[in-house]
């Protein structure tokens, strides 16, 4: 069990690097509006874990964001928000298979989680919130997440199959 | 019965996390090791995907002196592109007279509500690249080094929240400071909001350039920094304020100058006024 707990966690951790890679590198390419790659990770992870381990990955999926440079404007502030939609999308944890409305429904609510935060930094920080680009970037994000987390469940649950406890 | 036993180190994480944020926002110095050490391990992975095998960005490089002689090849396809901004960099007057290291843009930072704050570099401390310095592009400011590490650097954007400018403001020269962020008076995201510290007037169209820092850190003088793009009301306060437009659009940014601020070493002569 341990073993295969590693095994996915070292999955997750690549996945997740990958992710956060891919993100500022298309930023770098001119990509002006860039989905959150990080968080069908995290959503599909905590749909199966449930909310401690799904806000535990999460965490450990924000710091990766905040070390990645150029990094968050404040050291842990992405690790915080990550493990609030952790939080969220392990809440959403359901026996058996979940159905593509339901994943839709916790992908959703863990993007307003993060959208919130980003807009809750800007509004501390004084700064104008882009409120057009914000609300293209949680449906972008929400559609990449309808997208990319059964796969990831799929794959998820087809390691734990191989590796049973 | 797993649960509980996971609640425990999540609360201790995100203590610490907590922590680690409230040690970062009042600046301990452990928080920059950090960084440091991220930028260590994953910039020469940002580095590689970004520039793949086409190397870093060289001033004196064929392609360059090819787009300056005026052989241009469309063949040469990015290269060649790359080398046309780089030549139109060296030309730029942000660089005029001035040692800079050419660096290419290879991250920018997750978008804040606002807009990206922060990029990374592919020029670090190897290349001479320290904390505080003046990063420029062709059109003008980009922002400030915040981090280095071996091979990359963070650069805080202009337009930052964090990041505040001291200027000058049209022909005569009158002293404000710029800012992302918007203080008390709405300001759509991506424009500057422009503060003056003393009287004097302000009009659309004047010029806004840094006043430069002391040892030309973290800004050196006469840099483009925007235009003003309308003032604001006077609303009783003794100074304006007006919304600047960047210079510098920072979403398409691909090559930068990161100048190398040097202190004066040599006293300034003394000298004496006319005699009776």
């Amino acid at each position: 069990m341990i073993r295969g707990l590693s095994v996915l966690g070292l999955l997750r951790f690549l996945a997740v690097a990958l992710a956060a890679l891919t993100a500022v590198a298309l930023g770098s390419r001119g990509v002006g509006l860039v989905p959150d790659l990080v968080l069908p990770v995290v959503v599909a992870g905590a749909l199966l874990s449930g909310p401690s381990s799904g806000a535990l990955l999460g965490l450990a999926a924000g710091w990766v964001v905040d070390l990645m440079p150029p990094g968050s404007q404040v050291l842990g502030s992405s690790a915080l928000l990550y493990a609030a939609a952790g939080l969220v999308a392990g809440a959403g944890r359901r026996e058996g298979r979940a159905p593509i409305g339901w994943v839709a429904l916790v992908v959703a609510g863990s993007a307003v989680v993060l959208a919130a935060g980003r807009v809750a930094a800007a509004v501390l920080t004084t700064a104008p919130v882009a409120w057009v680009d914000t609300a293209l970037w949680l449906g972008l994000t929400t559609a990449l997440g309808i997208l990319a987390v059964p796969p990831l469940l799929w794959a998820e649950q087809a390691l734990a199959r191989r590796r049973p406890a | 019965m797993r649960r509980p036993t996971r609640r425990r180190p999540l609360l201790v994480l995100v203590a610490a996390t907590v922590v680690v944020m409230a040690a970062d926002v009042a600046g301990w110095p452990g928080s920059s090791d950090l960084r440091g050490a991220g930028a260590a391990v994953l910039g020469p992975l940002e580095r590689l995907v970004r520039s793949g095998a086409s190397g870093p960005v060289d001033a004196g490089g064929p392609a360059a002196g090819r787009v300056r002689l005026g052989y241009e090849t469309p063949a040469l396809g990015r290269s060649l592109e790359e080398a046309r901004r780089l030549s139109s960099l060296l030309e730029a007057p942000a660089t005029r007279a001035v040692r800079f290291v050419p660096a290419r843009v290879v991250a920018v930072g997750a978008q804040g509500a606002s807009g990206p704050e922060r990029i990374t570099v592919d020029a670090g401390s190897r290349d001479g690249v320290t904390k505080d310095l003046t990063v420029v592009s062709a059109e003008g400011l980009v922002g400030r080094v915040v981090s280095t590490g071996p091979w990359t650097s963070d650069v805080l954007l202009v337009g930052s929240a964090d990041l505040i400018v001291g200027v000058r403001v049209g022909r005569a020269g009158t002293l404000g400071s710029i800012t992302g962020a918007a203080g008390e008076r709405p300001r759509p995201a991506g424009q500057l909001s422009l503060e003056l510290v003393q009287r004097g007037t302000l009009a659309v169209g004047d010029p806004v350039t840094t006043m430069g820092s002391a040892g030309g850190r973290p800004f050196l003088p006469g840099i483009r920094v925007g235009t003003v793009s309308a003032v604001d009301a006077a609303r009783g306060q003794l100074a304006p304020t007006a919304v600047v437009t960047p210079a510098v659009d920072v979403t398409t940014l691909d090559i930068v100058g990161i100048l190398l601020s040097t202190p004066r070493t040599t006293p300034r002569s003394p000298t004496q006024g006319a005699s009776g």
